[in-house]
């Protein structure tokens, strides 16, 4: 059998903006695109999201002088501005990275939102599920920046 | 109205097989070979459709109705296959119409002393309180268990 690591990890985050901004910031391709790409400059990107029970996701991004990142996702469960359940694959140029699932919660805290994120899956790489949180965590730091850039403007 | 709750749980099956790993593969990936397992309690529960498109993309429904009248609906989704050796398949349960749980399956199988080892591992979510991880890994370990007998009935 060749190398799984099954695994996973759960983020919790507080902002300021309403549950519906936060879940808008997962559930538009517009919302999305703004936080997710984490390499800055791209030489390719490709993003469709069709977000309902049974629509697919694709996040194609190519840095320079790197293979393309290609996510491709499936929802699964939707509830509108509170949670949704996704099942992913990550493939960095040929190499399948992982298939995991991942859980999303928005909760009104306040006059704001609490955002947790669970994400479980089957790991190939060594390295590729401490590699994926790491990722995830600094994506909500920057989707927390632009919120708050938001407010400001 | 139940509360909204998403509970996260894994678990992970091992058995051995006294049978080749081309067999247990067959009873993994072919739709005639998976319907003499992968079914509800037999005598209480009846098929009313079965579809298996199985590549990667490819989606698996089940459709069946218990002698109580109750519904259970499956649907996977095909996310990885290597040839022989794993599966993973990301699938939801719906009752009488209600999604209880979605979850994320890896089916690994290889060759071991006398037969095959099958390692399924299963990721779940399930929602609203509707299952939980130690109903879903018994009925797991019964399909499972259904799975051996239908690789001696050859």
């Amino acid at each position: 059998m060749g190398f799984v690591q099954h695994g996973g990890f759960t983020l919790e985050r507080t902002y300021s903006a309403s549950p519906a901004r936060v879940f808008a910031a997962f559930s538009t391709k517009e919302g999305k695109s703004r936080w997710f790409n984490c390499f800055g400059e791209l030489e390719e990107a490709e993003v469709e999201l069709d977000f309902r029970e049974g629509g697919r996701e694709l996040n194609r991004l190519k840095p320079p002088g790197r293979p393309p990142h290609v996510m491709q996702g499936l929802y699964h469960h939707i509830v509108p501005n509170e949670r949704f359940v996704l099942s992913f694959t990550l493939h960095i140029g040929e190499r399948l990275i992982s298939v995991s699932l991942m859980t999303v919660e928005v909760f009104q805290e306040g006059a704001g939102a609490r955002l947790v994120v669970n994400e479980h899956g089957a790991f190939f790489e060594e390295g590729a599920l401490a590699e994926r949180e790491e990722g995830t965590a600094v994506g909500l730091d920057r989707l927390a920046g632009l919120l708050a850039e938001d407010d400001r403007s | 109205m139940t509360e909204r709750t998403a509970v996260h749980d894994t678990f992970r099956i091992e058995r051995h097989y006294p049978a080749r790993p081309e067999r247990v593969w067959k009873a993994l990936s072919d739709k005639d070979a998976k319907a003499r397992w992968f079914a509800g309690p037999s005598g209480e529960w009846d098929l009313l459709e079965h579809t298996f498109d199985f590549r990667v993309g490819g989606h698996e429904r089940a459709l069946g109705r218990f002698a109580s009248g109750v519904e259970s609906d499956f649907n996977g989704w095909i996310h990885d296959i290597v040839d022989g050796e794993r599966i993973v398949t990301a699938y939801t349960m719906h009752i009488d119409g209600r999604q209880i749980s979605v979850s994320l399956g890896t089916m690994e199988i290889g060759p071991a002393e006398g037969g095959t080892r099958l390692v399924y591992t299963e990721q779940a979510v399930f929602l609203d309180g509707q299952d939980n991880v130690d109903q879903r890994r018994e009925g797991t370990e019964e399909l499972l268990d259904a799975l051996g007998r239908s690789l001696s009935e050859d």
